[in-house]
């Protein structure tokens, strides 16, 4: 028994020397991540004034999405470090956050003081919200004196569809903002059977190339879904609408108007649910269509799906052909259009918690007009991260990369260096796609559903219950008066009332006729 | 003695069917994690797949260097997280289980009182943040979980009143044994089954943490195995909804066998330290939980 004191002491103090070394660590690496920000903030009060003269070096915080491996983001970091350093007299922190901890992790980073300078912003990922406590700052005459170009690099009413009562939060990134619509093929199978587009003018007219691959490749699913909120009826109307946010309170494109309608008693929607019960009863779609959680990329993948209908983009077929694994060839049936949140879906907006909104406005300029920091940002260090392809594309280095960006979110991506499998001038293709589309009446437009909560949890009750089984043509669409009836017992007429009073004060607030 | 014996088969008959329901959904994980993809979305999970595959773990051998360091990470915050857990609770717990404690009920109150009331996210955020500059560091990922465990404190404190005779502590007094001797020669020893108990729970919860890492941390060197997997599962998962197809990004894992394998990966140390501890397990609860 003389033993066990020793070994309680040992213990004690081993806890003891554990706990210190612990709290030594986090001290240092707190203090490494802190001096340079701490510093900044000091001088934040004197440096304000003289914007121009950016006399004192800072360290300016970028927070983004960072979803593939961003192993060797410090790397990048130093190397546009040094071009900053240089241009604007700041450093800069790359903050990749996962889109998983992006809600919360951006939520409280916003709530409390620390350091940020830049911040990625969707209309998806609470945007609105954001700018309705004051959390991003307006930035029109921010960019208006420190980046004056940036408006150039895409299209006017894209710029301008950020704006909330009349002012800017954030700057688009350079992106595919408008879509067009259609159908997407396994090449491969296609020329098996001899089967062409050539009198394939619309969604109606696929019925022969099913009932061809129907025949002869047994245990194939002609046509399957993307997921289970994008019905086949779904992505038929798709096309021809901006959903303002949700479904069914909605705008038809075509009109050019600011009237909002309830996309369920639309003929069109009476008529694509028709198609996709047809389609279904053929066979077509898969039985359990309504309820599986595979997605459409796995299914065609797996051999078990032969085409899906989708929204598309210039280059769209070579980026199918990566995630699918064979080669896919798609028909446009519909003309590009941009929608409400076409502008809105991913910006750069300067949050309140910037420590110098001039600085952080050169940055950003920065993003967009300079073709090094794009090309670092975007694709990372040359030899490191990425290699030349020839053509002026480029490809991963042997045995991949450890930095992986996801281009769409950030910048002026046109600036960037194009991967292999696209066209070289694939941004100038982009460009004239997003330049051809319909405009939305709408577009910049957000709804704020928060005022008919309650109506808008009872309404999405109704819509899981029948929104799927009648777009994948599984339910009858003879089904479709009693949803719409359920639907208003619901409440839906008054969300209705809501998005048109939003939108008209949205409309007079910005001058939009 | 005879309805014994016919009871005997039937007993042993629900027991091997509630361990089989316990079991299954084990083997079917460990087995769809060794499942081709195609298999899986072509024939659904199934206990003897059609085609066998380690591609989800060689996905996940890819990232083999954060995995390897997060589950360091993990290690030493449950290890620490666990130890330092236990000292606090029943340093603190041993003075509210003595009756002649001044203020021992309002002391015991407060205690009690955070099992009902806590200050919210935002508010504990800040304080952790802006007070004690804990983010993205090591602290944040022990602190939380040390000062948030009342329930284990009360379980430890009913167990000291109630299974250590007062008589042995006074005697021990009377002996010449100072407060801190009685504590660690006397009171400890004989608390194992709950000591044993509390340090399994603690390891659980250090172990299957991921929430404060989810807010405190975004250095990735200092992710959690838990932490880790859900970030890369809800990535995977978001890439696949939203079709944003980078073409870097076409690596197109086998989403659902690596979603199994990553569950896998996550419990599989805890199964493995279990055994070690059940004994005490079933004793200490239900000593401890006798009045509450």
């Amino acid at each position: 028994m003389t033993r066990k004191p020793q070994t309680v002491t040992l213990l004690l103090s081993v806890l003891l020397i554990l706990s210190l070394l612990i709290s030594a660590c986090s001290s240092s690496s707190d203090s490494g991540g802190n001096t340079g920000s701490s510093d900044p903030a000091a001088s934040n009060d004197g440096a304000a004034a003289p914007s121009s003269a950016n006399g004192k070096e800072m360290e300016l915080t970028v927070a983004f999405i960072g979803l593939g491996n961003m192993n060797e983001v410090a790397l990048v970091q130093d190397e546009i470090s040094k071009i900053t350093k240089e241009k604007i007299n700041a450093t800069v922190k790359l903050m990749p956050i996962d889109i998983g901890a992006w809600a919360q992790q951006v939520n409280l980073l916003l709530a409390g003081n620390e350091p940020l300078d830049l911040l990625v912003t969707s209309s998806f990922l609470n945007f609105s919200s954001q700018v309705a406590k004051g959390q991003l700052l307006p930035i029109d005459e921010l960019v208006e004196e420190h980046a004056p170009t940036i408006k150039e690099t895409m299209e006017l009413a894209i710029f301008h569809a950020t704006k909330v009562g009349g002012k800017s939060y954030g700057v688009p990134s350079v992106r595919d903002t408008a879509a067009d619509h259609g159908f997407v093929a396994r090449k491969d199978l296609m020329d098996k059977y001899g089967l062409t587009f050539d009198n394939v003018k619309t969604y109606a007219d696929l019925d022969p190339i099913f009932q061809k691959i129907k025949e002869n490749e047994p245990g194939m699913y002609p046509l399957v879904q993307r997921s289970q909120t994008n019905g086949i009826a779904a992505e038929i109307v798709r096309g021809y609408i901006d959903t303002l946010g949700d479904t069914p309170g909605i705008l038809i494109i075509e009109n050019q108007d600011l009237k909002v309608v309830n996309l369920y008693e639309q003929q069109m929607y009476k008529d694509a649910l028709q198609l996709a019960r047809k389609w279904y009863e053929a066979g077509y779609i898969m039985p359990d269509a309504a309820t599986t959680q595979e997605s459409n990329n796995s299914l065609v993948k797996a051999g078990k799906g032969f085409s899906y209908l989708s929204n598309l983009k210039p280059g769209f077929e070579a980026q199918e052909k990566n995630v699918n694994g064979y080669e896919m060839v798609a028909a446009r049936f519909v003309d590009p259009i941009s929608t409400s949140d076409s502008g809105t879906g991913f910006m750069m907006s300067i949050p309140k918690n910037t420590q110098d909104p001039d600085r952080a406005a050169q940055l950003l300029n920065l993003l967009y007009t300079d073709r090094d920091i794009v090309n670092l940002i975007a694709n990372g260090i040359e030899g490191k991260h990425y290699v030349d392809a020839g053509n002026g594309l480029i490809k991963a280095p042997e045995g991949g990369s450890n930095y992986v960006f996801n281009q769409w979110q950030v910048g002026n991506n046109a600036l960037a260096k194009v991967w292999e499998g696209n066209a070289p001038d694939i941004w100038e293709q982009m460009k004239a796609f997003n330049k051809s589309s319909t405009f939305s009446k709408a577009l910049g437009f957000s709804f704020d559903s928060s005022p008919v909560k309650t109506e808008v949890a009872a309404v999405a009750n109704v819509n899981n219950q029948y929104k799927a089984g009648l777009e994948s043509g599984t339910i009858d669409p003879a089904k479709l008066e009693e949803f719409i009836s359920k639907l208003k017992a619901a409440g839906l007429d008054k969300i209705l009332a809501e998005k048109q009073k939003q939108l008209d004060q949205w409309a007079k607030d910005n001058n939009v006729q | 003695m005879k309805t014994n014996d016919m009871n005997q088969p039937v007993v042993h008959a629900i027991f091997i069917i509630l361990v089989a329901l316990c079991l299954f959904p084990f083997v079917l994980l460990i087995m769809s994690s060794i499942t081709e993809e195609s298999a899986i979305v072509s024939n659904g999970y199934s206990f003897w797949p059609s085609e066998f595959s380690l591609e989800a773990y060689s996905y996940l051998w890819m990232q083999k260097a954060a995995m390897f360091n997060s589950y360091g990470i993990t290690v030493l915050i449950t290890v620490v997280g666990t130890f330092v857990g236990l000292l606090i609770s029943a340093l603190l717990a041993y003075p509210l289980s003595r009756r002649d404690l001044p203020l021992r009920g309002m002391l015991s109150f407060l205690v009690f009182f955070t099992l009902l009331f806590n200050g919210g996210l935002v508010p504990t955020y800040l304080i952790y943040t802006e007070v004690f500059q804990m983010k993205n560091t090591l602290m944040s990922l022990i602190i939380p979980g040390l000062l948030t465990n009342g329930f284990f404190i009360l379980l430890i404190r009913t167990f000291f009143a109630n299974s250590i005779p007062v008589q042995i502590i006074e005697s021990a007094y009377i002996d010449g044994a100072s407060e801190f001797k009685i504590f660690y020669r006397i009171v400890l020893p004989l608390s194992l089954p709950i000591l044993a108990t509390i340090g399994l729970m603690l390891t659980i919860n250090y172990w299957n943490d991921w929430f404060n890492g989810l807010i405190y941390i975004t250095e990735p060197r200092l992710f959690s195995i838990q932490n880790l997997l859900n970030r890369m599962l809800v990535n995977i998962q978001f890439l696949q909804q939203n079709n944003l197809g980078n073409q870097q990004m076409a690596v197109n894992p086998p989403m659902n066998s690596v979603r199994m394998a990553m569950a896998v990966i996550g419990i599989l140390p805890l199964i493995l330290i279990y055994p070690f501890f059940q004994n005490y397990f079933v004793k200490g609860l239900t000593i401890g939980a006798v009045k509450g």
